[in-house]
């Protein structure tokens, strides 16, 4: 038994925990129109419950961060796997202190989704310890990495209320132009959520399957001293190749259905490092999300939303708003720490320039000044409850695109290695 | 146009109060709603709500604008991300300009032409910048003022409608002595960590003032970080240069007088056994160290008759993220290159004629000799390549001042040769002579002679070449104390609230009004406390007037 294996399994537990703990907290909202029961009563009691249990689950995450912590010999949050499993664990612990200041098991019920759904993202990236290169060696960069997460985490929970406030006032009776447009985007929003399921789904099916394919792909790149290098490269998949890697020849390919060779090949003005098989699990995930939303919608005959829609009567929007607005508020200046003045202190350490308008930075800069203009509308007329709960899920869409899609499609100095 | 701004309370307020400065009581079009209060800033008049604006009025009125600092922070924000589409130019250490059509097509010829490659440094996101910088300032400056007048001279006893207009509002009736009610509830409150000021039957109490503060905290901190950036364009502010230097050399830091010495580089590699499956045998970097010394040049500094005059002011170990300091100039580790090259060598003359050779003599490749006697042959060097290349205008050049290819021009004098002698060009690497065709450009020569090196025993090769990047940054400590101003303003105005509680007793009726400029729920809950602590019936959601800013 070493820290590792102590810490992979707390990580199972940790995951075992968040989803039971998703199914009490829904209980305890749901369960409130059952009968013979005292609605306050009930949601008291099972919420009590759901909070025991996603707690236990915030402490097996804490005792993974921490024993892998001390098997590495350092913090874990220099690749995806270690760092999507910190934003999860922040999330629950933005969670937990909202949830301490508004007792409110609604949250619980769209929050711990959200966590378990980057956490089992996390385990889509390779797993191993990485021994660190030297420009990573640095105690700033775990202070911009833990700071940065933590703040991304309450900006997290802010989606995770506005989303909700989205689903509670949303009249799906209504067949105004308004209406039906606010349906749609939010029935996307929902289907976006879904497509992420269905990638990690695809991915642990081929994944449990050995699904094995191989090319090689030539690249001409610039280095440091403007001399061109080529170099050659195997690129591995995992999930059957509809797309091939820019200027690559297959070397294996398992058949899957008939397919027995790339349909077509990635653009080449995709920079980031793997950004062929990057694009090739893309499509795979919007093939495999939008088959399960459709199964979705054949079992509920009705938009995903309006099947929320119900569940949410009876509690007061402008609590959502509430609760949405301040994870966001107590987010900012963590995420301004965290996310921008560490990291400017790091970088000036590392590089010799506190800004260098790398991809990766100015997306933090782009997700800074969203929020900071979300912040300065709050206090308009008008840019309340659902201007302002749509606001809260773009900020999210632009922070997840900070963390993943800069990785996905722009090259930077924040490429981080990992597979799909 | 005349007009009555005196409120029934006897204070005179200036034009557009929307609320009373000292009652409260609503004014003007404030006062024909019944809605909850607009309360921000306290209702005072703000210099931007000024009528008849002339040219200065209307250009602070355009920057105090919220709405204008939204929609200036948005443009910023999307202007931002076209910086993201393509790698900019200052990534390229040599940049040329061909390369984005080279690698984007169309798209990034287009790219270049629009000056996106050069987004950041473009004069339109520096001028949103300072437009931004501008708003900060003048939306302060036209909001804090007014607001640090109304909170410094509050009245106690408000207007009746100032207390029922509040988004968080109660109203009973009491048995018992009105001023008794006053101070218990004052009490309360001020178990709260509410500051208390009673005036018989009415009271206000107040916490966190100070965070109404955290806000302009924070935009002069901006402010400051904003001015350091842009200082950083003030000649001799910032300097950003690159230096290669060999192990157990000194070289002259461009801009400076300054030399910095290589004594050793070092690199380590993670070994096989600490990595994971999928990385072993591949040359992972642990750590890399340049062992420098930093010495300022006190005479005869760039010039090449001389030897310079050094003095030796600081060593250091540089490691990434561990730079040399010395007074504002900053030496990183930038980059290093293990390649072995040439350093010396030993080659021979042979007179291909007779088959006699000559030598060997020593030929150093970075800091060759200008003749050479070989045997009965006298060689002058005309000239050295270090890095020999053939250029657009199809002259020989030097791409760069390591010895990658090197290459020497050299003129030989001696028997049965013109007295002014003849031309040969001799590259030391085999593959450079193949290359760059060395027998073709000797043409004759190529038969008559060949200079060689024959045995490995005869060549010498360099250390290791340490790149570091050597930077000035004056601006910095200005960058890094704006931030933190700001961030202090950030954490005063989020992470607390200024709460205020009015109330008045009125012959037995008590109204109460309470204000925050955050976390409404916190406000109610702490209320219906007091409340219940009181004895009064109280649900906190019932506090609630139904008043969102919608």
């Amino acid at each position: 038994m070493n820290w590792l294996s102590i810490s992979s399994g707390a990580f199972l537990a940790a995951f075992a925990l968040y989803c039971v703990a998703f199914l009490l907290y829904v209980i305890s909202v749901i369960g409130r129109k059952w009968n013979n029961r005292e609605p306050a009563a009930h949601t008291r009691k099972w919420s009590g419950i759901a909070f025991v249990f996603s707690s236990l689950g915030l402490a097996a995450h804490l005792v993974f961060f921490f024993a892998r912590w001390a098997g590495a010999g350092h913090i874990p949050t220099s690749n995806m796997y270690e760092f999507l499993t910190l934003l999860g664990m922040m999330i629950m612990i933005a969670f937990t202190i909202l949830y301490a200041i508004y007792r409110s098991p609604l949250l619980g019920m769209f929050a711990l989704p959200l966590t378990i759904l980057i956490i089992a993202y996390a385990a889509v990236f390779p797993q191993e310890v990485q021994p660190l290169v030297p420009s990573l060696q640095s105690n700033w960069l775990r202070l911009h990495v833990t700071g940065a997460a933590l703040g991304e985490a309450f900006f997290a929970v802010g989606f995770a209320a506005g989303l909700m406030y989205l689903l509670r006032v949303t009249d799906y009776n209504d067949k105004s132009a308004f209406a039906r447009r606010s349906q749609f985007w939010l029935e996307f929003s929902l289907y976006v959520l879904v497509v992420v399921a269905g990638f990690i789904i695809t991915v642990f099916a081929f994944r449990g399957a050995g699904y094995e394919a191989s090319f090689l792909q030539e690249e001409l790149s610039i280095d440091a001293r403007g001399n061109e290098v080529m170099t050659t490269r195997t690129v591995e998949y995992q999930l059957p190749p509809i797309v091939k890697p820019h200027a690559s020849e297959a070397v294996s390919v398992q058949p899957f259905l008939g397919l027995d060779r790339p349909l077509f090949e990635a653009p080449g003005w995709m920079n980031g490092v793997n950004a062929g098989r990057k694009f090739n699990t893309v499509i795979w995930s919007i093939l495999s999300g939008t088959i399960l939303y459709g199964l979705l919608r054949l079992i509920a005959r009705k938009p995903l939303g309006a099947v929320i829609h119900p569940l949410l009567d009876g509690i007061d929007p402008d609590d959502l708003d509430e609760i949405s607005y301040r994870s966001i508020a107590i987010g900012f200046p963590i995420f301004t720490l965290g996310g921008l003045i560490f990291a400017m202190i790091w970088a000036e350490q590392a590089w010799g320039r506190f800004w260098g308008w790398d991809p990766k930075e100015v997306w933090a800069l782009i997700t800074w000044l969203f929020y900071s203009a979300y912040l300065h509308l709050r206090l308009s007329r008008g840019w309340h409850g659902l201007k302002s709960s749509w606001l809260s899920v773009i900020g999210f869409l632009i922070v997840m695109f900070t963390l993943i899609g800069v990785n996905l499609i722009i090259a930077g100095l924040h490429s981080y290695a990992g597979v799909s | 146009m005349f007009e009555n701004t005196k409120c029934e309370c006897g204070h005179q307020n200036p034009p557009d109060t929307t609320l009373c400065e000292s009652c409260g009581k609503p004014l003007g079009e404030e006062a024909l709603s019944d809605r909850p209060l607009e309360m921000r800033y306290d209702g005072v008049a703000r210099r931007s709500q000024k009528k008849n604006p002339n040219l200065i009025d209307r250009v602070w009125n355009f920057f105090s604008s919220v709405k204008v600092a939204v929609v200036l922070i948005v443009i910023t924000l999307i202007g931002a991300t076209f910086g993201t589409i393509y790698p900019q130019e200052n990534t390229f250490i040599n940049f040329d300009p061909s390369y984005y059509e080279e690698n984007y097509g169309l798209p990034g010829k287009i790219y270049y032409m629009l000056g996106l490659s050069h987004t950041y440094e473009s004069w339109w996101f520096i001028t949103l910048l300072v437009m931004i910088g501008a708003s900060l300032v003048i939306c302060s400056l036209d909001r804090v003022l007014p607001l640090y007048r109304a909170l410094s001279k509050q009245q106690v006893r408000k207007h009746i409608q100032f207390l029922t207009r509040q988004r968080v509002t109660y109203a009973a009736d009491l048995d018992g002595d009105d001023e008794e009610w006053t101070r218990k509830l004052g009490e309360l409150l001020g178990k709260k960590r509410y500051r208390v000021t009673a005036e018989k039957t009415a009271l206000l109490a107040e916490k966190n003032r100070f965070s109404r503060w955290g806000p302009y905290i924070n935009h002069i901190g901006l402010i400051v970080f904003l001015l350091a950036v842009l200082a950083r364009a003030i000649p001799g502010w910032q300097m950003d240069q690159y230096v290669g230097v060999r192990e157990g050399e000194a070289v002259p830091i461009p801009e400076t007088h300054y030399y910095v010495k290589n004594l050793d580089f070092e690199v380590e590699y993670y070994a096989d056994d600490e990595l994971p499956d999928r990385l072993k045998g591949t040359l992972r970097p642990k750590r890399f160290v340049t062992k420098a010394e930093l010495y300022v040049c006190e005479a005869n500094c760039g010039s090449t008759a001389l030897e310079p005059v050094l003095r030796k002011v600081k060593e250091h170990d540089i490691l990434v993220n561990d730079p040399l300091e010395y007074k504002g100039l900053k030496l990183y580790q930038f980059d290093y290159d293990t390649t072995p090259r040439l350093k010396a060598i030993r080659p021979v003359l042979t007179d291909l004629k007779s088959g006699e050779t000559y030598g060997p003599f020593e030929l150093s490749i970075l800091e060759p000799e200008p003749e050479y006697e070989v045997g009965p042959y006298r060689l002058k060097l005309i000239t050295r390549f270090l890095d020999f290349t053939v250029n657009a205008s199809g002259e020989p050049a030097n791409l760069s001042n390591q010895p990658n290819a090197p290459a020497f021009l050299f003129l030989i004098q001696g028997p049965d040769l013109p007295a002014e002698g003849e031309t040969f060009f001799y590259f030391p690497i085999p593959t450079d002579r193949e290359r760059f065709g060395q027998d073709l450009i000797n043409g004759e020569m190529a038969e008559r002679f060949d200079i060689r090196v024959t045995d490995m025993a005869n060549v010498e090769f360099t250390g290791d070449v340490s790149y570091l990047n050597v930077r000035v940054d004056r601006a910095l400590p200005y960058v890094f104390v704006g931030a933190f101003i700001s961030l202090i303003g950030l954490v005063m105005g989020f992470y607390w609230q200024h709460r205020r509680v009015w109330l008045r007793i009125d012959d037995g009726r008590l109204t109460l009004g309470a204000h925050t400029n955050k976390n409404w729920y916190g406000l109610r809950s702490e209320v219906a406390a007091v409340l219940r602590a009181a004895g009064l019936e109280a649900d906190p959601k019932s506090l609630d007037n139904g008043g969102r800013n919608k």
